[in-house]
């Protein structure tokens, strides 16, 4: 009856990956790329994407150093502005070049974006030039280079693929102050919703980190409008309560291991 | 219940065909003297046509302006707003309908970052800047109400590439759209056969469910209604 007992064990690496990180030179992506490069196979690649090459450069240099020459990884950084047509396709071309038959998974964090202008009112929105640059960068560039990555070895079945979108609480409650942050947080959760909906292949994760202790947190409890959220805020970093970018990589990186979240599923650290 | 809203100014974006020219005609009728209508829609010909409809059928009354502009453009967002504050400030009602859209296509084509951005501009930014704008152009003050209607979709809550298994859709050109182009085999039949076996809903039953939700005002401010919630 051995067949019976058969339990899908979790992985224990992520492969021989090809990994691409977007706002990889601080906070969250910096954090994650460092444990991702942990976790991929000798003949990895890990692409690194930012507006800024220097931090990308050091980051690169302290991958190196932790993961040794023994773990034969690849690191490339791309500098990209993914708000820019440009930035996109220079990313996919990054892909394209790196990718090869000995790769076994494709992996895209989707983890670059921008909390928009915080200190005013869903009212005081009017220009849509303003609001246009928000979206380019935080939804259209997200499905733009998850479409771009995901073209390279379309056809190829024996690759896995994986793609995440860093997500927040703010994409299923509205919080005052929070307009452009909270539809851009929304309007990601539903594209890569219906993309795990039209390809039932691919694994697709929308995962809520939690309040990490990052540059965007300070300006969420220095500039929001809102006098509540400001108060929240900051009596969370105050007390302790943020989360590091460890903890909540950790929890991510678990379920990428375990690979048994609903493909399409909406997961917060908290829930985990 | 209100039965009607008395002396209003009513915006309605994507005018000229489908749900926006059955509401415009639709609320026409529940307007006081002195009421102004602006729609907008990138075919000026059309909104004359409408125009000409309301003015013939309509009170005599009724003030139907046309704003032949794109949505997706800023300069159309700001003309919207324009036509707005030239308004008779002596309204009781504001109200402001989020109906101009458009049909979208399968994820995997998306490499195109300008297409995505142009359909962004339209479906997503223009509300807010014409919101943002409208509201400015009209400050709210004792005696006025001030509506805003997001035209939504079942589709803003379930991610849906087949989602017309689980809803009638309206019978317009957004449907035929829908069954003649979409990508999916499935969305295709399954609207096909909708619109063969006279399942879709038409026009006039949505937005009568609409204008009873708007006249009775119980509704929670920020609430997604569905027709088929009501």
């Amino acid at each position: 009856m051995e067949h019976l007992q058969i339990i899908s064990e979790p992985f224990r690496d992520l492969g021989r990956a090809l990994c691409i990180v977007t706002g990889a030179s601080k906070g969250f992506g910096r954090t994650l790329s460092l444990q991702l490069s942990l976790l991929m196979k000798p003949g990895s690649v890990l692409i690194l994407v930012a507006r800024s090459i220097d931090p990308l450069e050091s980051l690169k240099v302290e991958i190196e150093a932790v993961t040794g020459t023994w773990r034969k990884l690849e690191v490339r950084c791309v500098q990209a502005d993914l708000q820019e047509t440009e930035g996109v396709e220079r990313s996919v071309q990054e892909v394209k070049e790196a990718m090869s038959g000995d790769i076994e998974h494709l992996l895209l964090i989707n983890n670059a974006g921008s909390l928009g202008d915080i200190s005013r009112s869903a009212l005081s929105f009017s220009d849509p030039d303003e609001v246009n640059r928000y979206l380019a960068l935080n939804v259209s560039s997200a499905l733009s280079l998850t479409a771009g990555v995901f073209s390279v070895d379309r056809r190829r079945l024996s690759l896995r693929r994986t793609v995440v979108n860093i997500s927040s609480l703010c994409a299923r409650r509205p919080f005052k102050s929070w307009t452009l942050y909270c539809a851009g947080k929304a309007a990601r959760d539903m594209m890569f919703s219906v993309l795990a909906q039209e390809e039932p292949e691919m694994r697709v994760l929308n995962y809520a980190p939690g309040p990490l202790d990052t540059d965007m947190q300070l300006q969420a409890r220095s500039l929001s409008a809102d006098l509540n959220l400001r108060r929240s805020f900051s009596s969370m970093f105050s007390s302790g309560k943020l989360l590091t970018c460890q903890e909540s990589g950790a929890k991510l990186m678990k379920l990428l291991l375990e690979d048994q979240f609903n493909s399409g599923a909406h997961l917060d650290y908290y829930d985990l | 219940m209100d039965r009607n809203f008395g002396k209003a100014l009513v915006i309605i974006t994507g005018a000229s065909r489908g749900f926006g020219r059955s509401l415009a005609i639709s609320v026409a009728p529940l307007l006081s003297a002195g009421s102004v209508m602006v729609l907008a829609a990138r075919s000026g010909d059309r909104l004359e046509e409408l125009q000409r409809e309301l003015n013939v059928t309509g009170k005599t009354n009724l003030t139907v302006r046309c704003a032949a502009v794109d949505l997706g453009c800023k300069a159309g967002v700001e003309r919207v707003v324009a036509e707005t504050r030239s308004s008779d400030p002596e309204i009781d009602r504001l109200m402001l309908f989020h109906n101009a859209g458009d049909v979208s296509r399968y994820c995997r084509d998306f490499t195109d970052l300008d297409e995505l951005n142009s359909y962004m501009s339209l479906n997503v930014s223009s509300a807010l800047c014409l919101t943002a704008g409208v509201l400015q152009a009209v400050p709210g003050r004792t005696g006025l109400k001030r509506i805003i209607v997001n035209i939504s979709s079942l589709c803003a809550v379930r991610p849906f590439p087949t989602w017309v298994q689980y809803c009638r859709p309206l019978d317009t050109d957004m449907q035929l759209e829908a069954r003649s182009n979409s990508a999916d085999d499935n969305i295709r039949n399954t609207c096909s056969l909708l619109h063969a076996n006279g399942q879709l809903l038409t026009c006039e039953q949505s937005i009568s469910k609409l204008l009873a939700v708007l006249l009775d005002d119980k509704y929670t401010s920020g609430d997604h209604l569905d027709y088929y919630d009501l």
